[in-house]
């Protein structure tokens, strides 16, 4: 999952949905972001290629809109409601984040997880059963027949 | 659940078999009604002759009492359907004060599952409800209870005539039976007030958005003593629920109102004047009858009788509380002649019959018997094709499940669990429709049945990808709920479907802790533990009971399962449990003992096993105490006092033979062990030697895959910590010949299980003795997984398992030439040659060279290798070799295997390690590698931000304030 600077980008995303939430006069959305074109990018602890520019999502408010939402810690942005994320300044993807006239931010992210899942890879020890839903055999309909 | 099937499925069958035999006995009985009928109609028709009609009107109300049926006879025959629907079918009677309601619902089975035998098919009835509101003269609901007669019928009438001017549409429509033999009530009403009449309503509203898979026949024919059409107190009127009603529909609402004469005043005049039956259905029936069977029906005139008769009252009634528009839907027919016209074309015996009326009550029970017997079985095709006949939408549905008859919401419940089976969007939109807190509520029902229903919808509900539905199972305190219900019942059927949901909900990161909140000791106390068969006390005479691989034990422990992966905590967490371990422990040995380890409980409980083993050298309460100091010495120093040749045997037993099991345990007692008074509880047993042999067992004997990766990764944890026990644990294994089994398992097709076994041979070998036996004897299996250059090998392992293995083997070679030369006599040098220099992966290529610069390090090796004709470029890196990690001054192993996480909080760093430990020549210090390769984990972002890359850190990033730039949103 590296993302080069002016080349197509490959990635499996997940849209994710986040209502912002009204604290005081601010909207806010419970999650912070770092990096962008204009930050160092050897500092940003969660891009495996350090090279990486993107905007990561860096703390998340426990609790929060964006935790309810499904976002993570380390999640890579790539789009807010359609906005490509993955060449601005880190003051641009802030802007769009926090525009006062939007409530509902749609977020297009990536994870390393998410690429694993596809590719079915696992990790070693405490393992994630993605596969742990349960088929559920629902559709049994039994006859009931009620006399009241 | 399969239990439960046939359990139902007999049941169902014994129920069809009694429907059969009363529909069979009713039949003949209607039939021979209707021969008796068309007799005395044959000779009413000629000379009307009012003696001889009396009495046959009394004689064809008797045989309405006789007739042997009830609502739900005719409701349970009907055709496998979809929907759930409720018949009410009042009964009343204005003179008698008690009344009856009934509610007849039939939910389905279709043929279900051919093992259970049930070729009857059943069918599933949409619950429509309609409206009950008695209502005052005022025109408002009477309080709940009383019934004042007059009011009472009042509301009936106003009732009536909602429904059934809202029925009326389509004129071609096929009308159901049972509205005829409404007919025969209403019309026998007059004369004979003590004769019953039942009035079977549905929300047949007449719509005409019908899909055909739709029909029923649920509204039975109802003889009933008379009785007075009290409403039970479950219909409040203030809960009662109405399908709403579609304007579009009432496009050809029309009551033909066939002009008639007289008999109408006569009715009118003999009914009580409290009672005023309104045109419900009766129309419709005709017409449709009328039209689809081509019979003659004499009556028809008569029913444009009972029809007129009632519209004025009907049209009191409903000023009073019906909206306008069903005034014009009431008096609309006569308005459009054409309408009129059609109808009267397609009835043409209609106009005939007018002038030789008959006794009314006669002609009405006549009429209705006959169309009865007529329908019969012609009905069923044709009502499934009535398009006035629909499922109920979506908000409908939900809205019935807030219905006040519990069969109602049961049954609405069943009916979304069937729609959201493999639906997606109708599970979307129920959460959006916010029907799921209202499912959430119904799992505190008292009744079986509604609870049972609520949770079989949510677990589908809950399953699938979109885990917003789980979310906002969550958000409405499900979880709680559903935790209550599963302490609360015994019902197996329910416990299966609560363990389920959750199952369902727990595959979802945020949701982990909470179920682990609410639920873990629940799950563990409720279902783990008395399925497992551990007991607490064990009775010392008794035996020690086996496990029993239930669905709801299966259910629970994926459940538990996938919360034990939300790191350090719910590991803690899981791991103080009260007899969370014991039980899972005890559940894995009975599946040894019985040789039954290839079932998904089984696999769930070794997940669990080896979650809960991760880190557990540094996580465990005391863990400190047993910190092994000698662990900081370079591997090996573990048990130096043993021979090399002792432990050969291990592999094969070539040098066994003469050993005696005394020197064994020799050996064994050599290792200082903790020592214990009393027996290991809780958390203990992961690190206990017994759980050594458990988990070789299930490797030797199991045939699933995740359970052999589950339990060599549960080795590989066991082994990776540098305190006693992982000492001990690595010991263990190759005293139970565990080293050859994992061996045997580097030749599974299964990738994941090879890259498993690979890694806990990586750590097993931190003992020296380990790292001698699987040089020697592990080296061909593992050399064969490699990939001969750009050709992927048979099994076309994955990059992680081939890096897996690259670094295994750089682990076993280093430190030891010996084992070294077992590589270059594995053939390895080729493979890893054509690695090196053509693989497209650069981890691979990485791994490879890290390899090849060990083996050249031996100078001793050098020799041998020129002769095979290799020179020391072939053991550079290759030119292509990422400069990235050496310019990281990190050119140890790849860590992409060897996951990151938790290392810098725990103080091992590879840094501080890799300076300590100057010997390793590639900075990866074998603690350093013990510790990371167990971490390896799931997807668990908090683990992955643990990332200890030199240019990453995340310590700053977490506890420091982090110097770029980082905004809040």
């Amino acid at each position: 999952m590296s993302f080069v600077p002016g080349q197509p980008v490959t990635a499996v995303v997940q849209r994710i949905e986040i209502q912002k939430l009204c604290q005081g006069e601010n909207l806010i959305l419970g999650f912070s972001i770092g990096g962008g074109i204009d930050q160092d990018p050897g500092q940003n602890p969660f891009s495996e290629d350090k090279s990486d520019k993107g905007i990561y999502v860096t703390r998340i408010t426990p609790g929060g809109p964006a935790e309810v939402a499904g976002l993570r810690m380390g999640d890579k942005i790539m789009q807010v409601n359609g906005w490509d994320m993955t060449m601005v300044t880190h003051d641009q993807a802030r802007k769009k984040l926090t525009n006062k006239r939007e409530d509902v931010v749609r977020l297009l992210i990536t994870r390393r997880s998410l690429e694993e899942v596809v590719k079915q890879s696992k990790g070693k020890s405490p393992q994630t059963v993605i596969e742990g839903h349960r088929a559920t055999q629902g559709q049994q309909r039994t006859k009931h027949f009620h006399n009241c | 659940m399969e239990e439960y099937d046939i359990r139902s499925a007999a049941s169902i069958l014994a129920s069809v078999k009694e429907q059969e035999e009363r529909f069979e006995q009713l039949t003949r009985a209607l039939e021979e009604e209707r021969r008796n009928v068309t007799l005395q109609l044959e000779r009413a028709i000629l000379p009307p002759n009012p003696s001889i009609n009396q009495p046959l009107a009394w004689q064809q109300v008797v045989m309405q009492e006789q007739s042997p049926s009830n609502a739900t006879s005719l409701a349970m025959m009907q055709e496998p359907q979809e929907v759930v629907e409720e018949t009410v079918t009042i009964e009343e009677d204005p003179g008698t004060p008690t009344s009856h309601v009934s509610v007849v619902t039939s939910d389905d089975g279709t043929t279900r599952r051919t093992e259970t035998k049930v070729t009857k098919m059943v069918k599933t009835v949409t619950t429509r409800t309609v409206r009950q509101v008695p209502l005052g003269p005022d025109g408002l609901p009477l309080p709940e209870g009383s019934s004042p007669l007059s009011s009472y019928t009042d509301s009936i009438d106003r009732r009536y005539m909602k429904n059934g001017g809202e029925r009326f549409i389509t004129p071609q429509a096929t009308s159901t039976l049972t509205r005829a033999y409404n007919n025969s009530y209403t019309d026998s009403y007059g004369e004979t007030p003590e004769s019953q009449y039942i009035r079977h309503y549905g929300l047949h509203d007449g719509y005409t958005d019908l899909t055909d898979n739709y029909g029923s026949l649920s509204r039975g024919i109802n003889f009933r003593p008379p009785r007075y059409p009290y409403i039970p107190n479950s219909y409040r009127p203030e809960n009662s629920y109405t399908l709403p009603i579609r304007k579009d529909d009432y496009g050809h609402v029309a009551q033909p109102q066939v002009p008639m004469g007289s008999s109408t005043v006569d009715l009118n005049r003999s009914q009580p004047e409290r009672f005023q039956p309104e045109p419900y259905g009766l129309e419709d029936d005709r017409r449709s009858l009328g039209h689809e069977e081509e019979e003659p029906y004499e009556l028809e005139p008569d029913y444009s009788t009972a029809n007129r008769r009632t519209l004025p009252g009907a049209n009191r009634g409903r000023t009073l509380r019906e909206p306008l528009r069903d005034v014009h839907r009431v008096r609309g027919y006569p308005d459009d002649p054409i309408e009129a016209e059609l109808i009267d074309e397609r009835h043409p015996y209609i106009h005939g019959m007018y002038s030789a009326p008959l006794a009314q009550p006669e002609r009405g029970s006549m009429a209705s018997l006959d169309r009865m017997a007529g329908r019969r079985s012609p009905s069923i095709d044709s009502i499934r094709k009535d398009p006035r006949w629909r499922d109920p939408d979506l908000p409908e549905v939900i809205a019935m499940l807030g219905h006040p008859i519990d069969p109602v919401k049961s049954n609405a419940a069943a009916y979304l669990q069937h729609l959201c089976y493999e639906n997606d969007k109708i599970k979307k939109d129920v959460r959006q429709l916010k029907g799921i807190p209202v499912l959430v509520g119904l799992l505190d029902h008292p009744k079986a049945e509604v609870h049972r229903k609520a949770c079989g919808a949510l677990r589908n509900i809950s399953y699938g990808k979109d885990n917003e539905n789980k979310v906002a199972i969550k958000n409405c305190d499900g979880i709680p709920a559903l935790i209550r219900l599963l302490r609360k019942t015994n019902d197996m059927e329910v416990r299966e479907l609560i363990t389920g949901t959750l199952w369902n909900l727990s595959s979802y990161e945020p949701l982990k802790m909470v179920i682990i909140n609410h639920g873990l000791q629940t799950m563990t106390n409720e279902v783990i533990i008395p399925h497992s068969g551990w007991e607490h006390e064990p009775n010392e005479d008794s035996k020690p009971r086996d496990a029993e691989w239930t669905t709801v034990f299966k259910n629970t422990s994926g459940c538990l399962r996938n919360v034990s992966s939300d790191g350090a905590e719910a590991r803690r967490r899981l791991r103080e449990c009260e007899g969370l371990v014991d039980a899972l422990l005890h559940a894995l040995q009975s599946a040894v003992g019985k040789k039954d380890m290839d079932n998904k409980s089984v696999e769930n409980c070794v997940c669990i096993m080896r979650n809960l083993s991760y880190h557990v050298h540094k996580e465990v309460p005391g863990a400190e105490r047993f910190q092994d100091p000698s662990a900081l010495q370079p591997p090996g120093s573990v048990g130096p006092q043993r021979k090399k040749k002792d432990d050969a045997g291990c592999f094969g037993g070539k040098k066994a033979k003469g050993r005696k099991n005394g020197e064994n345990d020799k050996n064994y007692d050599t290792l200082d062990l903790p020592k214990r008074t009393e027996p290991s509880k809780g958390f203990e047993l992961l690190y206990q030697p017994e759980v050594v042999r458990l988990y070789l067992s299930l490797l030797t004997e199991s045939q699933n895959y995740n359970t052999l990766e589950a339990a060599a990764g549960a080795l590989q944890n066991l082994s990776a910590g540098q305190w006693t026990w992982s000492n001990y644990i690595r010991a263990t294994v190759r005293k139970e010949k565990g080293l050859p089994i994992l061996v045997e398992l580097l030749r599974s097709d299964s990738d994941k299980v090879v890259r498993a076994v690979a890694i806990a041979l990586r750590n097993l070998s931190i003992d020296r003795r380990n790292k001698d036996l699987i040089g020697s004897y592990a080296m061909r299996d593992l050399v064969s997984n490699l990939p001969s250059g750009q050709q992927r090998p048979a099994k076309n392992l994955e990059e992680d398992t081939v890096v897996a293995i690259l670094n295994t083997i750089h682990e076993i070679v280093t430190d030891s030439s010996e084992n070294a030369r077992s590589l270059i006599q594995a053939q390895a040098i080729e493979k890893l040659v054509a690695i090196n220099r053509t693989s497209q992966s650069a981890r691979e290529t990485k791994a490879a060279s890290h390899v090849l610069q060990t083996v050249w390090s031996y100078k001793e090796l050098r020799n041998t290798l020129t002769k095979d004709g290799w020179n020391k470029s072939h053991f550079q890196p290759a030119v292509t070799a990422t400069p990235k990690a050496t310019k990281n001054g990190k050119p140890g192993y790849d860590d992409t295997t060897l996951p990151l996480m938790e290392k810098n909080q725990d103080g091992y760093s590879t840094i501080d390690q890799r300076d300590k430990d100057c010997k390793y020549k590639t900075d990866d210090s074998l603690a350093d590698l013990t510790e990371r390769e167990p971490l390896k984990n799931d997807t668990n972002r908090k683990h992955y931000i643990r990332s200890n890359r030199p240019a990453v850190s995340l310590v700053d990033a977490c506890d420091v304030k982090p110097q770029p730039v980082d905004s809040w949103v």
